[in-house]
Parts: C-alpha cells; sequence; structure tokens
C-alpha cells in the first residue's frame, strides 16, 4: 500500500546513540517515519535493529539525540513515555502472553487499567480482536494450552486491543515452527493494509517484498542502505548489504 | 500370515541381569530397609517412654483413687494454678486451672504467630520488591536490612529491643506523646486508641455475620439473574450497600435494646438520668459550660469532678468512662476487682456512683444499709466504643496497651523474619522472565501495575513453598518468648512443669498443641498454593 506523502511525520529520529555501559549499539541513527508507512528492518544479529525499535518505546533508553512519536518528545518524563507506550503497541519474538491469566484476561488487562475501559467495553473490543485474528474460540484457555502461532496472534491481539496507531514487531516469527509462521504473517499483512504505521524487524523476505513500503539495512549501529523494497532487492548500492542479501537469498 | 521382516519380539533372548543391579529389586529392597529402621527406632523409643513413665511414680486421679494406665494422666491441670499471667487475651485469674492458664498462653502465641505472620508478609513483600529498585538508595537498605537480619541470632535481636529500645525508652513521667496524639509510649509499653466491645456487642456481631451471609445471597441472586435475564450488575456495590444496611439495623437494635447497663446513685446526688451528671458537674464547678471546666485550675478541677467505682477491665467501665470522656465531664475513678468492694467503697462515700451492670448493681444494693434511698438509673450504650487512652493520676487508663514484653517479640519476629522473607521475595520475582516485564511496560502499565498484576502473581509459584516453611518458623519462635518473660504457651508450660513436676505430660501436650498449630497452618496454605497458584499455571 502507497503512503500517501502528504501524510504526517509519526515517528521523527535524530542522531540516537545508545550505549550498553561500554558498548555503543547505535551510533547516530536518523529516520522519519510517516503515518501509515510499512518499513522492515534487515540486518545481521548485533546490528542495532532490536535495540532501535525498543528504544522507540522505551525498553531501551537512548543516550543521545531525539526521539519524537505523535509530537510527544521521548524523555525522562514518565507521563511521556506513558503517553507514547499507549500510541505505540510492541509484539516480541517469544509472544511473552501472561501465563497466569487466561487469553481474554491477557488482551483486557491493559486496557482496564491503563486506558481504564470498563471491563464489558475491554472484552468486547478484544473478542473483535481475537475473531479478526481467527481464535476467538481460545478466549477462556491459558496460553500455555495454544500453539506457538496462535499464543503469537494472541499477542498481536493484545497490542491491538489498546488501539495503538504505531505497531512494532521484534523478529515475530522467530520463534515458531515453520508451518505457523504463515498465520503470522498473514495478520501482520492485513493490518499493514489497514493503514496502521509499522516497524518491523523480520527475516521473512516474502513480507518485506511484498507488504514493505521501504526497507532499512542496519549493521554496526547505523542505517546503512534505506530504499523502496523493489530497488532495494534488485539495486543493492552498499558492500555489506550485497553480501547479506546473497547469503539470505541464496537458501 | 508370516512376516519375516518383523522381528519376533516374544522370541528375543531375556538378557538376564543380577538381582543386585535390576533396579525393581533394588527398589523393593530399599523400602523393606526404611521400614525395619523406622520399627526400630519408634520400638527404642517406646519402651524408653515406657520405662521412665514407671520412675515417674504414681499417678493420681482428681478423685484420689491411684492411675494404673494413663486414664488420669493429665487429671493435674485440674488444679489451681496459683500464678498470674501479666497479660492475657481472656480474663484470668489466680484461683484458675492449669487447663485455663495453658489456654491463656495458648492464646497468646497465636495473637503473637498470627499478628506476626501478617506484618512479616507486608515487610517482608516491602523489603523484597525495594532490594530490586532501580533507586540506589532504596535498594542500598533493604540489602543492608537484609543482611543485618540474617546474620544476626534472632534472640540477640529480641534482646537488643527489649532491653535497649523499649526498657531504654523513657519513664512514665516522662512519656511520649508524638505529635499530641492519643498515643502514649514509656518504658510499661504502648498504649494507643482501640475499640472496645461493650456487652451488648453479642448482638451486634451476630448482626454482622448475619450481613456477610446476605452478601453472598445477594451475589448469588445476581448471578443467577445474570444467567436467566443477560443483565449483568454490580454485584460488589449491591452487595456492600446490603451488608451495610443490616449492620447499621444491628448497631441500632444492640444499642435500643441493651438496657443491662446502670449506675447506682444515691437520691440526694439527684441523678436520674446520664445528662443530669453534666448539670450537676457545671453548678459544682461554677461555670457555663463544659469545655471551660477542663480549663480550671488542678485543685478546683478534682473537687468538681465526678467520683467513679466501676469493676475493673468490665464492659460497664468502658461504656460509662467514654460516655464521660465523650461529654467532657471530668471524673476520678477506682477500680475494684469484686462487687462487694466496690459496693463498700460506694457505701462509705468514696465515689458518687457505683457503674455495673444492672444485675450486679440490684443484687448488690440490697446489701446497703438502707436500700431504699438509693436509685438504679440506666446508662444506653453502643456495642463499641472507641476507647482512647489518658491519663488518670499516674496511670494510663483506657484503650489497648501493648507491653514491652509482646511488643519486644513481635517487632524482633517480624524484622528477622522479614529479612528471611524479602530474600523469598526477590528470589520470585527474578524466577519471572525479563520478558513479562518488557510486555507489561510495552502495554503501558505502570510500574506498581507490572509489579501487582504480572511479576508477582507469577512469583507466587516459587515463593509459596518456602513461604510455608518460614511462617511455620516464626510461629514456633515464638517460644523465644520465654527469655523476655512474655507469657507464651512454652513460658506458662514451664511454670507448670515447675510447680507440678509432671514434665513428661506438659511436654507433650506442648508438642502436640504445636504439631496442630502448624499443620493447620500448613493444610491451609498448600490448599492456597494447590487453589491458586499452581493451577493457573499451565
Amino acid at each position: 500500500m502507497a503512503v500517501n506523502p502528504t501524510a504526517e511525520n509519526i515517528i521523527e529520529i535524530r542522531d540516537v546513540h545508545l550505549w550498553y555501559g561500554e558498548f555503543e549499539a547505535l551510533k547516530g541513527v536518523n529516520l522519519t517515519v510517516k503515518q501509515g508507512e510499512v518499513i522492515v528492518l534487515l540486518g545481521p544479529s548485533g546490528s542495532g535493529k532490536s535495540t532501535f525499535i525498543r528504544a522507540i518505546n522505551r525498553l531501551e533508553e537512548h543516550g543521545r539525540g531525539d526521539i519524537t512519536v505523535k509530537g510527544i518528545p521521548l524523555t525522562h518524563d514518565v507521563r511521556d513515555i506513558a503517553e507514547i507506550r499507549r500510541e505505540v503497541g510492541m509484539v516480541f519474538q517469544q509472544f511473552n502472553l501472561f501465563p497466569h491469566l487466561t487469553i481474554m484476561e491477557n488482551i483486557t488487562l491493559a486496557p482496564i487499567n491503563v486506558r481504564k475501559w470498563s471491563r464489558e467495553k475491554a472484552e468486547e473490543i478484544g473478542m473483535k480482536w481475537l475473531t479478526r485474528v481467527g481464535i476467538p474460540e481460545q478466549a477462556n484457555k491459558y496460553p500455555g494450552q495454544l500453539s506457538g502461532g496462535q499464543q503469537q496472534r494472541v499477542a498481536i491481539a493484545r497490542t491491538l486491543t489498546m488501539e495503538p496507531e504505531v505497531l512494532l514487531f521484534d523478529e515475530p516469527t522467530s520463534a515458531l515452527d515453520p508451518e505457523m509462521v504463515k498465520e503470522v504473517l498473514e495478520v501482520m499483512s492485513d493490518l499493514a493494509n489497514e493503514g496502521y504505521t509499522i516497524l518491523a524487524v523480520t527475516h521473512e523476505m516474502g513480507f518485506a517484498r511484498g507488504v514493505a513500503d521501504r526497507i532499512i539495512f542496519m549493521d554496526y549501529g547505523r542505517i546503512l542502505e534505506t530504499g523502496p523494497s523493489d530497488e532495494f532487492f534488485e539495486n543493492p548500492k552498499h558492500d555489506r548489504l550485497k553480501l547479506f542479501l546473497s547469503q539470505i537469498l541464496h537458501h | 500370515m508370516e512376516q519375516p521382516n518383523q522381528p519376533d519380539i516374544s522370541a528375543a533372548p531375556t538378557q538376564y541381569v543380577p538381582f543386585w543391579r535390576d533396579g525393581r529389586v533394588l527398589g523393593v529392597f530399599g523400602q523393606i530397609i526404611f521400614i525395619i529402621v523406622m520399627i526400630v527406632i519408634a520400638n527404642t523409643l517406646g519402651s524408653n517412654f515406657a520405662s521412665n513413665k514407671d520412675k515417674l511414680g504414681e499417678i493420681h486421679c482428681a478423685d484420689g483413687s491411684v492411675d494404673e494406665g494413663y486414664r488420669c494422666a493429665y487429671d493435674f491441670m485440674q488444679a489451681n494454678a496459683g500464678f498470674d499471667i501479666s497479660e492475657t487475651v481472656l480474663p484470668y485469674k489466680v484461683e484458675d486451672s492449669y487447663w485455663q492458664a495453658f489456654y491463656q498462653g495458648f492464646l497468646n502465641t497465636l495473637k503473637v504467630g498470627l499478628l506476626g505472620v501478617i506484618l512479616t508478609t507486608i515487610i517482608g513483600t516491602l523489603a523484597g520488591v525495594a532490594r530490586l529498585s532501580s533507586n540506589w538508595l532504596i535498594s542500598q537498605i533493604a540489602l543492608w536490612y537484609v543482611e543485618i537480619m540474617r546474620n544476626i541470632p534472632l534472640l540477640i535481636i529480641l534482646f537488643m529491643l527489649y532491653f535497649g529500645v523499649i526498657l531504654a525508652g523513657p519513664d512514665l513521667k516522662e512519656t511520649m506523646q508524638p505529635w499530641g496524639l492519643p498515643i502514649f509510649f514509656n518504658n510499661r509499653g504502648l498504649n494507643f486508641p482501640w475499640p472496645q466491645f461493650t456487652s451488648s456487642a453479642g448482638i451486634f456481631i451476630a448482626f454482622l455475620v448475619l450481613g456477610a451471609i446476605q452478601y453472598q445471597v445477594v451475589a448469588i441472586a445476581l448471578d443467577r439473574r445474570e444467567i436467566r435475564t443477560g443483565k449483568s450488575s454490580n454485584k460488589a456495590r449491591w452487595g456492600i450497600f446490603s451488608f451495610i444496611v443490616i449492620a447499621m439495623i444491628g448497631w441500632f437494635a444492640a444499642s435500643a435494646m441493651s438496657d443491662t447497663e446502670g449506675l447506682l446513685v444515691t437520691k440526694a446526688s439527684r441523678i436520674r438520668e446520664v445528662d443530669d451528671i453534666e448539670r450537676i458537674i457545671l453548678k459544682r464547678a461554677d461555670v457555663g459550660l463544659m469545655s471551660l471546666v477542663n480549663d480550671l485550675p488542678k485543685e478546683q478541677l478534682a473537687e468538681a469532678a465526678l467520683t467513679v467505682c466501676v469493676l475493673r477491665d468490665s464492659p460497664s467501665e468502658v461504656n460509662f468512662i467514654s460516655q464521660l470522656r465523650n461529654r467532657g465531664i471530668p471524673y476520678s475513678i477506682t477500680r475494684f476487682d469484686r462487687p462487694d468492694q466496690a459496693v463498700a467503697a460506694y457505701g462509705e462515700g468514696k465515689c458518687e456512683v457505683f457503674a455495673a451492670s444492672k444485675s450486679v448493681l440490684a443484687a448488690e444494693r440490697v446489701t446497703l444499709e438502707n436500700p431504699t434511698s438509693h436509685l438504679l438509673v440506666p446508662i444506653s450504650e453502643t456495642p463499641v466504643v472507641w476507647s482512647v487512652p489518658a491519663f488518670e493520676g499516674l496511670n494510663i487508663a483506657g484503650g489497648s496497651k501493648l507491653s514491652p514484653e509482646f511488643t519486644a517479640l513481635l517487632v524482633g519476629l517480624v524484622l528477622f523474619y522479614g529479612g528471611t522473607l524479602a530474600e523469598l521475595v526477590r528470589a520470585g520475582i527474578q524466577s519471572v522472565s525479563k520478558g513479562q516485564s518488557e510486555a507489561a511496560q510495552a502495554l503501558g502499565l505502570s510500574e506498581s501495575q507490572r509489579l501487582t498484576l504480572v511479576v508477582l502473581p507469577q512469583s507466587l509459584k516459587v515463593i509459596i513453598p518456602p513461604l510455608i516453611g518460614t511462617y511455620l518458623s516464626l510461629i514456633k519462635d515464638t517460644s523465644l518468648g520465654l527469655a523476655l518473660g512474655f507469657s507464651d504457651m512454652y513460658r506458662i508450660s514451664f511454670v507448670t512443669i515447675n510447680q507440678t513436676g509432671q514434665a513428661l505430660q506438659v511436654v507433650i501436650l506442648m508438642m502436640l498443641v504445636y504439631l496442630a498449630i502448624s499443620v493447620v497452618f500448613s493444610v491451609l496454605l498448600n490448599w492456597y498454593n494447590a487453589k491458586y497458584v499452581i493451577m493457573v499455571e499451565r
């Protein structure tokens, strides 16, 4: 889906550096994301792509530079952090469902406690999303009783019930059995077509080619190359990217 | 049909295993050895017990006959204990039996144990969470607290608190009263306001129980309606509403029905109802308003004060004194242990009114010289009065009191086991994966919501099993109260053994009671663990 060129900038990132102790994981990252844009981040392991999207909702704290989400600057102001986290949903590699709660309780926990919705409203909207991801019949089970693909779809429904505008996916299919990858990618593609702003770290090249508006290649904590998906794969410029693509595409 | 490709299992040669390497044989053999060892131990203990029991000499029954077996082993407990207990939950007199004394000790043990468990849970959880705080100062304080408590023996902590803090506190003349609140601290203990039951409390409590039942009934009824009509309703709100209504009815019913309390006054005093007292005092002090009376100089105030006789710790004392206090009427009070002493003092004119239950007053009035010149004035009462401590001469009366021994024991146990529990809580929290916290944060939950809704419930799985052991240790360690002179079950047993020489019976009794407390506790906690903690993890 093409992005409206006049769309507003929803995320602005300027010269972001991030350190883990002495180690500099991000070395000056710049990125502007428009409303409704779908971006896939590629890169070898340790390139800083996960760290980068985790900095956007403050799971990692950046040391220098500015991150602005919907006009709200990300600082130490806990109210702003809370505000940003309400607008930015995240789906993890390991699902991170709460094992002591049922599927429906997992989904309604944050809407009830953060958005202060009534239980009825939270369950209604939660059920709507659970139906969207195709597993409404699992609402009263516990996460441990579901397959990996189902758990990841619950995690997506849990995130969407909070009604965020931006979705962050951190390798959402990496922990799944191959036959379950497809069901999760289908849900992600649907969301991309519906106009959600998406930043996804993934190794699924099919998804990157077919759905992404823009692909970003990271290594050594920097963005090395960025471009529209077709151009990116057909005509890579950076040597590091050429090597990376030859390694993953020839398998 | 023959299937040559498939090996015939039954025809496979059975490999010979020598019996000393056969796991099945070894398993059975191990159990047999264990049973033999147990029988030998039980037999040794049993014969030892029997021979020692013979050495103790004859056991005399309460009726004077000699006991051949174990029939009258505990009859000695029916005799008068003859010692006083400084601090009891229920009324106790020196003339009560050893059974009574033991029971008071048991209640004191339970009181310290249960309060200790509740407070330890609070302190330990806070300290455990603080240990992991990202705030350096808070986590360091928690770390030092845990390390200090873990590395000092409990007995030394108790001595430190008792001799070093509480007994070294201010004496009676220098009683501390923080911020002018009605809380008094000195080396005789801590007095603080506390609700006290009067004689009509029974009716009120019955209504409270009724209200609790009604709460359940309402919840079930609304559930049924919801299933029938699909209309959901706020069960908690309606349940609490009906509970409050019933509790209020109970309060007024108890207040209205109580006509057991009264005052004995002389006709000449012109007191016909409680309101008269106020007028008489005003007149005596020669001022217009009750608030002005208390501003009078000390001697004048003492002259104006109402002199009251009561029975020590009776409901009438609590009720009448709280009424006087609420009206601001100055009084001086004399307490008696027996009604005849009180009425004698009243007869001699030492006090203007004698407050007690009506039946006591009616019985005692006839012993006075001229019964018809004395009146019985009814006084109202509420089921519960808020009793506030205050100085009465040199003593502090009213409210509730924590003795130095009880306070030192409770605080010591809570601090010590709070340190142990803090480590359990920390381990439990750290057992929950980091991804759980990240998911909670990404969903926008606040720090406290993350902890209470996501992390702590999951950490219970790790915390509860060792927690049961910690609670049981705490309850058993209440026996260290012996060292401080707190009258717990162990101390009472100790005194009983010294006085009667019946060590064997008393020790067995004590062991059984500790065992019973422990079993009840661990059954309850294991039930909780199985029902709420393990089941939800699938």
